[in-house]
């Protein structure tokens, strides 16, 4: 779907090429690492990259925090969504009272 | 809707960006067709931030002109004109391209089709038929209406049309919150949720090298679609 974006943002002439092939390279990537993620997992095991020490402090402040800025994400976008209907409305109530009707 | 003495209230709306060089053969052919119904008309132009003289023509040649002051997309200039229809007690309102793609002839008949059929949000399907459209398109609009019935549930053999016909039940309860080209299929979505009664009629649509031009690019379809996904989880999770 985001390569598909990026393809279409540049053919509406809305992205560069070059930042067109940069989007697209990295969905690429995303899309392969997906793709393989057991085949890099099981690479890391073997190679012992996967026995970590236990989670500090730190770690579960920061995994916290990831969360929390989703949350606040996820509800500033519900609140630009409100606002942006009410600027709509706005617009198309002024524009009616202040065109110059017959 | 109207009674015997007192003819029926009909509002055309035309939303219209840039279409300077079109608009008044549209406004003149849609007004001087109507006069031959029985209907009061009031043909609306939304001039939606235009930065030729589509509102100065569109005047001159009869119409009413609501200027936008920003452009707001085909779906804000639809609702503005829609409320406007709604504020002045209208009975029917009719919503048609400004490109001059609609026959005048087929406007009429979705009038009459609506009151003969009850209907409350009557669409003028150019796929029915869809001889003289290009693979292209067909393809596209096709492919629109797919999706629209795979989001929303809903079968329309073209979900993008832009003549449409509102009874007065439709013009109070529909609302829609897009206002790109997407508000077509969102309209559609917004019609099921209030019970609105939705039908189609077949209609011709005239392509013109003018009307090619400005119709929409088919890479525009994936925009529509990535905003109707995103319309629809929201409307999931609350």
């Amino acid at each position: 779907m985001a390569i598909l974006g990026a393809i279409t943002q540049y053919k509406l002439g809305r992205s560069t090429k070059q930042k067109s092939i940069i989007r697209i390279s990295l969905w690429i990537l995303i899309a392969i690492g997906l793709a393989l993620s057991q085949t890099i997992y099981e690479w890391m095991f073997s190679h012992s990259l996967t026995q970590t020490e236990p989670l500090s402090l730190f770690d579960v402040v920061q995994i916290t925090a990831i969360v929390v800025v989703f949350y606040i994400a996820n509800r500033t976008r519900s609140k630009i969504d409100i606002l942006e209907k009410r600027v709509q409305d706005l617009h198309q109530e002024l524009s009616v009272r202040l065109s110059d009707i017959k | 809707m109207g009674s015997a003495k007192t003819p029926l209230r009909v509002c055309v709306v035309i939303p219209a960006y840039n279409e300077g060089s079109v608009i008044g053969d549209v406004v003149a052919a849609i007004t001087k067709t109507f006069k031959q119904t029985p209907y009061y008309t009031e043909v609306v132009v939304i001039n939606d931030g235009s930065k030729d003289n589509t509102g100065i023509v569109a005047r001159k040649h009869g119409a009413t002109v609501i200027n936008h002051i920003l452009n707001s997309g085909a779906g804000g200039a639809t609702a503005t004109g829609l409320s406007y229809a709604q504020q002045n007690d209208f009975d029917i309102a009719v919503t048609m391209d400004g490109d001059g793609q609609h026959d005048p002839n087929d406007v009429v008949r979705g009038v009459k089709e609506i009151i003969s059929n009850n209907s409350d949000l009557l669409i003028g399907s150019r796929l029915i038929d869809s001889k003289g459209m290009s693979r292209v398109k067909v393809l596209g609009n096709k492919g629109l209406s797919l999706i629209t019935f795979i989001i929303f549930g809903i079968s329309s053999t073209d979900s993008q049309s832009g003549l449409r016909i509102f009874s007065r039940e439709a013009l109070e309860n529909l609302k829609w919150q897009t206002s790109g080209y997407e508000f077509c299929s969102e309209m559609l979505w917004r019609a099921k949720q209030q019970g609105l009664t939705i039908n189609e009629y077949p209609i011709k649509a005239i392509y013109t090298d003018y009307s090619i031009k400005k119709g929409q690019n088919n890479w525009n379809a994936i925009n529509i679609i990535k905003s109707l996904l995103k319309r629809r989880i929201a409307e999931l999770l609350g």
